[in-house]
């Protein structure tokens, strides 16, 4: 990829940006949708009121979860793709945990969930990990495919064993009992998995800057044969950024199926895991920075909803604004390049 | 053998390669691109878009050739994207390969929705009361369409063209050493395009065998990561387009097997069963990797984009 200069790459977000809104103004006009009335729309049913922000920030949650579990391995120039799967396994595992320690019903019941929520996403990101580090094998690939791996586990277990007899057939577990669920904030759909989100982005950020550990991902990143030299244990390295950005996923799939959806059943992501690694590499592996990208995010897929409710314009138009923001992403950083060399 | 298990036995082939037809052709267009030095994941959104406008242009014409023709288009259309991104402005190939992917996501279940459920009727049939009364060839032709022929023929092909020809010598060379094929005055951009471009056409046919042909009918989603999987296999056929053959029926092989052992009395979950193909395709990429030479055929000029920066 080309490199740029500071001054550029903020003048290169602001293209980007000012690209996109071209982009989606076309595509409004292709679809056969007055251009500027709808993108109006949808900033109006992203951030327009107290219920469409709220909507706004309940999508943002998984979506940051998932851009940090593309995040981590990416310090160390691992291309994960793998957040949809363990988010998957994370609600898995953590839904078992509620099964299974249900009946004593205590204090301990959320912080066990959450745990198997997490350990579940690590082991889907430490399977991919060890491979990477044993036998090469490209994580890329092997994240892709364990993806729908994970989502079809979830089903075996909703159709088959964990399905609630109580729901008339319909394939799901029973309900999270209220002590096994995260807090709902200013009594909206908003909960504390957010906090814990931001907070985590944070010390994320903090432990790239300054930690030796980061430092360490750093030097590895850019040359394994010298981060060698200096004692570091690539192999290592890779299984735990694999684990950890699993885990972060796998707590994403366990917040949204504990409170968003109340119980493990089918279509629990609407497409999280490619949408946090979207963000991840808009923010340029950013922690921080996936903050604000997430929330911008997350209200377009919000306003893609109510796009659908109001509009009748189909929510999958939020999917092909995120593929085009994406590509425009990609494009600007070339283009300026291209540009440069033009002038000499 | 006798009559009755040769039978069995041209069953068995006609149906592995009737479903691993679609898989062929991706297979096949991904081997290429790659060959010229580009990975493309957008071959996932590309197989999409192909069985999405495919389907759409033989339900509305009722002639399946010209699904596969507009099936073919749709997947040119969406390979220029990656292709004018990763080759023309120097984007991440994995980034542009997503993006794409996420954009025919999107498209497809824009437009696809007015499709959903519809019907066609497949391609010809390779049988027919020219093949005479050999019932064991009537077992083989009977039940393959002519799309397998070509995609069979086309590895052949393409595996001819590659290794036999002065513009595969050169398309090879551009995958191979970059550098050297500038100094000898190719155009190395103008043969990555052209990569790009055929493996995306081959993938939007694929898209339509699959649904066209295969499945006859349009749902949303529906190659639900085959696109990806051939990624995979291109790594187990060593980049080559004549191992792309035995590669994909084997592993289209190992699929029916398994689904067979059921009517042998094992139960399985159909969620399970469904998750075989992924299973399936992750262990034979690490066995390549596990028991093979680390990146043995890769074209060199992938190695910096690949797997082989660390270890």
């Amino acid at each position: 990829m080309p490199t740029l200069a500071r001054h550029e790459r903020l003048a290169g977000a602001a293209l980007a940006a000012l690209a996109f809104i071209i982009v989606a103004l076309g595509f409004f006009a292709v679809i056969g949708e007055p251009p500027l009335a709808t993108l109006l729309s949808m900033a109006e049913y992203a951030v327009g009121d107290r219920y469409s922000l709220s909507e706004t920030l309940v999508k943002m949650t998984p979506i940051l979860f998932c851009a940090l579990a593309a995040i981590v391995p990416a310090r160390l120039g691992l291309i994960s793709v793998g957040a949809e799967g363990q988010f998957h396994v994370g609600a898995l595992i953590g839904t078992g945990m509620m099964l299974w320690t249900q009946p004593f019903d205590g204090w301990l019941l959320l912080p066990l969930v959450l745990l198997g929520g997490a350990a579940g996403g690590a082991l889907y990101g430490w399977l991919p990990g060890i491979l990477r580090a044993r036998l090469s094998v490209n994580e890329t690939i092997t994240t892709l495919l364990l993806n729908y791996v994970g989502v079809l586990m979830v089903s075996a277990a909703v159709y088959g064993p964990w399905k609630d007899p109580g729901n008339l057939g319909w394939p799901a577990t029973i309900a999270f009992p209220d002590a096994a669920v995260l807090p709902q904030l200013f009594g909206t759909r908003v909960h504390a998995g957010l906090l814990l989100g931001l907070l985590l982005a944070l010390c994320l950020h903090v432990l790239f800057r300054f930690s030796r550990w980061g430092q360490s991902l750093d030097i590895l990143k850019g040359n394994v044969r010298v981060g060698r030299m200096m004692g570091l244990d690539y192999r290592r390295h890779v299984i735990i950024v694999m684990a950890l950005g699993g885990a972060l996923a796998g707590l994403a799939g366990i917040g949204e199926t504990s409170v968003i959806q109340g119980r493990l059943q089918p279509g629990i992501s609407v497409g999280y895991g490619l949408t946090g690694f979207l963000v991840a590499w808009l923010a340029g592996h950013n922690a921080l920075l996936a903050i604000p990208v997430s929330f911008l995010i997350g209200g377009l897929i919000a306003a893609g909803d109510t796009l659908q409710l109001f509009n009748k314009i189909p929510a999958s138009s939020a999917t092909v604004l995120q593929g085009l923001m994406f590509a425009t992403a990609l494009a600007v950083p070339g283009l300026i390049a291209l540009w440069r060399s033009r002038r000499g | 053998m006798d009559e009755a298990t040769l039978i069995l036995i041209a069953g068995w082939v006609a149906a592995i390669l009737r479903s691993a037809t679609p898989l062929l052709f991706v297979t096949l267009g991904e081997t290429l691109s790659q060959r010229v030095g580009i990975i493309n994941l957008g071959i996932e959104g590309e197989m999409l878009a192909g069985a999405c406008f495919g389907f759409a242009a033989a339900a509305t014409t009722g002639d399946p050739l010209l699904g596969l023709i507009a099936g073919g288009a749709a997947g040119v259309v969406l390979s220029m994207v990656h292709a004018g991104l990763c080759i023309g402005l120097g984007a991440n190939q994995f980034g542009s390969g997503l993006a794409v992917w996420m954009i025919g996501l999107g498209i497809t279940s824009f437009y696809g929705r007015a499709f959903v459920g519809g019907q066609v009727d497949a391609s010809g049939s390779l049988g027919g009361s020219w093949l005479g009364d050999s019932p064991v060839l009537a077992q083989l032709l009977d039940n393959l369409s002519w799309t397998a022929l070509a995609a069979v023929l086309l590895v052949l092909l393409a595996g001819f063209l590659l290794y036999r020809t002065r513009t595969g010598l050169a398309w090879r060379t551009v995958g191979e050493a970059p550098e050297a094929a500038r100094a000898a005055g190719l155009s190395v951009p103008r043969i990555q395009v052209s990569g790009v471009l055929l493996g995306g056409f081959l993938a939007g046919v694929g898209g339509a065998v699959l649904s066209v042909d295969y499945t006859q009918t349009w749902a949303q989603e529906m190659t639900k990561g085959r696109g990806l999987v051939a990624v995979g296999l291109v790594i187990v056929a060593r980049w080559n387009p004549y191992l792309v053959l035995p590669t994909v029926l084997v592993f289209g092989g190992a699929e029916a097997a398994v689904t067979r052992l059921q009517a042998g009395g094992f139960v399985l979950s159909s969620h399970v069963l469904a998750s075989l193909p992924y299973i399936i395709a992750l262990l034979v990429v690490v066995g390549a990797y596990a028991w093979g030479r680390r990146g043995s055929g890769m074209p060199e000029g992938l190695k910096g984009v690949f797997a082989v920066r660390g270890s």
